[in-house]
């Protein structure tokens, strides 16, 4: 038995049974008469019979909802399939409500920071401040057809404001404090928001970072928004840009009272948020999330796969740019509670977001492969800078998780699963996840999400490695793509590549288990010498060398070579490590044998930085064209354009 | 350019390109034959070929790259030598 074969976390029986996910399971085999014999047959018939499927979790999450569950699904195509059409439903309302009387007392919101700053609300608490805050948005116009806009931490008054405008009927479009004025106007121009949600600056690695100046350029280019919401009060930022400011403490304080508050039902695909995807070709598309999808969605992800339970408390490591901000949101409707924690992860300790889990008794805690290699190679202990007895899973996502991390994570943090889920904006939310009844294997996700008909649609080379695909429909699927009236940019991004079958845009292996290795994005993908090439193949090589901070493997058009092109490798190396020979030739042997030849760069160049987008995640597509002379299409999508001069002018890469 | 300088160019361009750090021990012997120690395939071969034209500015004809000229260390140093590449 190799290493890859042997589960690295193995769940307690008696723990697994008394999860969610197995309750569930033999709920649907009593309604559907079958006995299943195991999770994959109980998986494979979610996909196959995917009606009855969403039918009875609909009926087993009960939601409070009104009007009537059929059709489950009007419609088999996976591009214009609708669910639930005789369906309404409130999103705010089924995060706030309690389902028994003690949980209106129970902790429902934490907020803190890195500079120490802590307040917590109870259910009661929080659901009376966003109903306040939505009596005043209310009266200032806010509701169905609305768009409302935020520059926003992850903390209470990014929630309150966002559970107010959506429980009104509003969409919601967030983004972190820290993009630039021209990422946020990319994406909020194109939506035309009548209010603009703004903090007026934000913590980072113990300064405070001020956005007066990119909030003047920001108002300016929104002429639509007519009301500026200050969030964290700091009017000063807000002022003199000529609009109606006010803060959202003063919303709250107005539209305080003690009368009940009715959350208006929408219908099931009623607009929820607009995302935005990473934006490096062309202008960022907005994704059109409803509120049925959203809620179904998540609640199957993190009441199923997750198994948040009443009393649990999560903490996501996101900005609120990232989708996994408005999925932890969603926690709330599982009577979990959130930990919003904003700012530095490693500020003012190197352990802070540990010592956070541990104070704050985390349950789930969430994260991303970076700072879990961030604190292997910072020799960080978390069991001995935490209590983590509370601690029961890790969630990894954001990019390819390494086998050696599931060793690192049972060594460090004790025995708990490391959990890979994948996803995205596209689908706000996973198509692969955890799951209670599973063991975990090492580099693998544990299942499909339920109620997807995943599959890897395999090259004509075969090979294992395939694309990742979705071929039924379902119920998270974007509703449109905004400011796309005949749905044509909607069709290209998904439909486009294989017609009738949803395309992602990732590469996975799908195990004989039922799991799944997600090996990174395929839009990246390489043509070296007339093969296909997937740069996360040779990312999961260069996770080993621990001389490498990050890697970006990129082809670049030469035509003196044969197929006229050649693989470039972009190393940022760790502080006083130089590119030698010698672990050039290291790289590449490795790279030889554990990838193949072809992955075998023509070029390794050291340089200082890399180009990432926003939301942190590393632009290939930026790179490329830098390193093929090409301006790339949206610099605004990135973070720091300025380390695209450097490769340009790269010597080895062919520069002057 | 001394012998020992081009031997150790050549032997540099096999590391880079296919053996990376193993070059030394796949040859063995300067003596021993390329093709039957597994140290290049033709494509390889080719790609030495565009390798020492551009590094020796020498013209090697593509009929002449053949088991007598050009499979082995000493036969490849024979050659660009002969035809003038250890004056680069």
């Amino acid at each position: 038995m190799t290493e890859s074969d042997r589960p690295i976390f193995v769940p307690e029986p008696e723990v697994s049974s008394r999860s969610q996910m197995a309750y569930f399971m033999a709920y649907c085999a009593r309604a559907a008469g079958i006995d299943f014999e195991d999770w994959l047959e109980f998986s494979k018939w979610s996909a196959a019979s995917w009606r009855d499927f969403w039918r009875c979790f609909l009926a087993w999450a009960a939601p409070e909802t009104e009007g009537t569950s059929e059709p489950v699904c009007a419609g088999d195509a996976i591009e214009s399939a609708v669910f639930f059409p005789e369906l309404r439903l409130s999103y705010t309302g089924n995060l706030l409500r309690s389902t028994s009387p003690d949980q209106d007392e129970t902790v429902a919101l934490i907020a803190l920071d890195e500079t120490g700053r802590r307040s917590e609300w109870t259910r009661a608490e929080l659901r009376a401040r966003v109903e306040a805050a939505a009596r005043s948005l209310r009266a200032l116009g806010v509701g169905p057809g609305a768009r409302v806009a935020a520059i926003a931490r992850n903390d209470d008054e990014a929630i309150v404001a966002c559970l107010a405008a959506t429980g009104l009927g509003a969409t919601w479009s967030s983004v972190g404090p820290d993009q630039g004025h021209e990422a946020i106007l990319a994406r909020f121009k194109q939506l035309d928001p009548g209010l603009l949600l703004t903090v007026g600056s934000y913590p980072y690695q113990g300064s405070i970072r001020p956005l007066r100046d990119r909030l003047e350029a920001v108002v300016a280019g929104l002429p639509t928004a007519r009301i500026l919401v200050s969030l964290d009060r700091d009017l000063a930022a807000v002022s003199g840009l000529g609009r109606e400011v006010v803060t959202l403490a003063e919303l709250e304080a107005k539209g305080s009272s003690s009368e009940a508050f009715n959350w208006p039902r929408f219908p099931f695909n009623h607009p929820l948020f607009v995302m935005f995807s990473s934006g490096t070709t062309g202008a960022p598309k907005c994704i059109v999330h409803g509120v049925g999808g959203t809620l179904l969605e998540h609640l199957k992800e993190q009441r199923l796969h997750s198994d948040f339970k009443p009393g649990d408390r999560l903490l996501f490591t996101t900005s609120c740019g990232w989708m996994m901000w408005n999925w932890q949101l969603s926690a709330l409707a599982s009577q979990t509670a959130i930990v919003a924690y904003d700012g530095s992860p490693t500020f003012p300790a190197l352990d802070s977001l540990w010592r956070a889990v541990g104070q704050e008794r985390v349950s789930v805690f969430g994260t991303g492969p970076a700072y879990l290699q961030y604190c292997r190679d910072a020799a960080i202990v978390p069991r001995d800078c935490a209590d983590l007895t509370r601690l029961r899973a890790i969630q990894s996502t954001g990019s390819v998780l390494g086998d050696k991390m599931y060793d690192w994570v049972a060594e460090n943090a004790g025995s708990l699963p490391l959990q890979s889920i994948s996803g995205g904006t596209d689908i706000l939310g996973c198509f692969v996840l955890g799951n209670p009844l599973l063991p975990v294997f090492r580099g693998e996700a544990q299942s499909i999400s339920l109620g997807i008909d995943l599959r890897s649609l395999k090259s004509d080379g075969g090979g294992e490695v395939g694309e990742l695909i979705c071929c039924n429909p379902f119920p998270s699927r974007p509703i449109a793509f905004f400011n796309d009236p005949d749905g044509s940019k909607f069709h290209a991004a998904y439909f486009s590549q294989n017609p009738g079958i949803w395309t992602h845009g990732d590469f996975v292996i799908l195990t004989p288990r039922g799991g799944a290795r997600i090996l990174g994005r395929s839009d990246g993908v390489m043509n070296i010498r007339g093969v296909r090439i997937g740069p996360a193949e040779i990312y999961s090589v260069l996770q080993d060398f621990v001389e490498i901070r990050q890697a970006m493997a990129v082809e670049q058009l030469s035509p003196g070579e044969i197929g006229g092109s050649r693989l470039i490798l972009l190393l940022v190396l760790r502080e006083g490590v130089t590119l030698d020979r010698p672990l050039t030739l290291r790289i590449k042997k490795e790279l030889s044998r554990r990838a193949s030849m072809l992955h075998v760069p023509a070029v390794i160049a050291a340089v200082d930085d890399l180009p990432a987008t926003h939301n942190g995640k590393l632009s290939e597509r930026a790179a490329r064209d830098a390193v093929n002379g090409r301006l790339p299409a949206n610099l605004a999508a990135l973070r720091n354009p300025g380390c695209l001069e450097q490769l340009r002018a790269h010597v080895d890469l062919g520069g002057a | 350019m001394t012998r020992a300088d081009m031997r150790r160019l050549l032997i540099d361009w096999l590391d880079d390109k296919y053996h990376f750090g193993d070059a030394e021990a796949k040859i063995g012997d300067d003596e021993a034959s390329f093709l039957d120690r597994g140290v290049l395939d033709s494509l390889g071969f080719v790609a030495l070929v565009v390798y020492l034209e551009d590094k020796f500015r020498i013209k090697i004809e593509l009929k002449l790259l053949n088991r007598e000229n050009f499979d082995s260390v000493n036969k490849i140093l024979d050659y660009v030598t002969a035809h003038g590449g250890g004056n680069a």
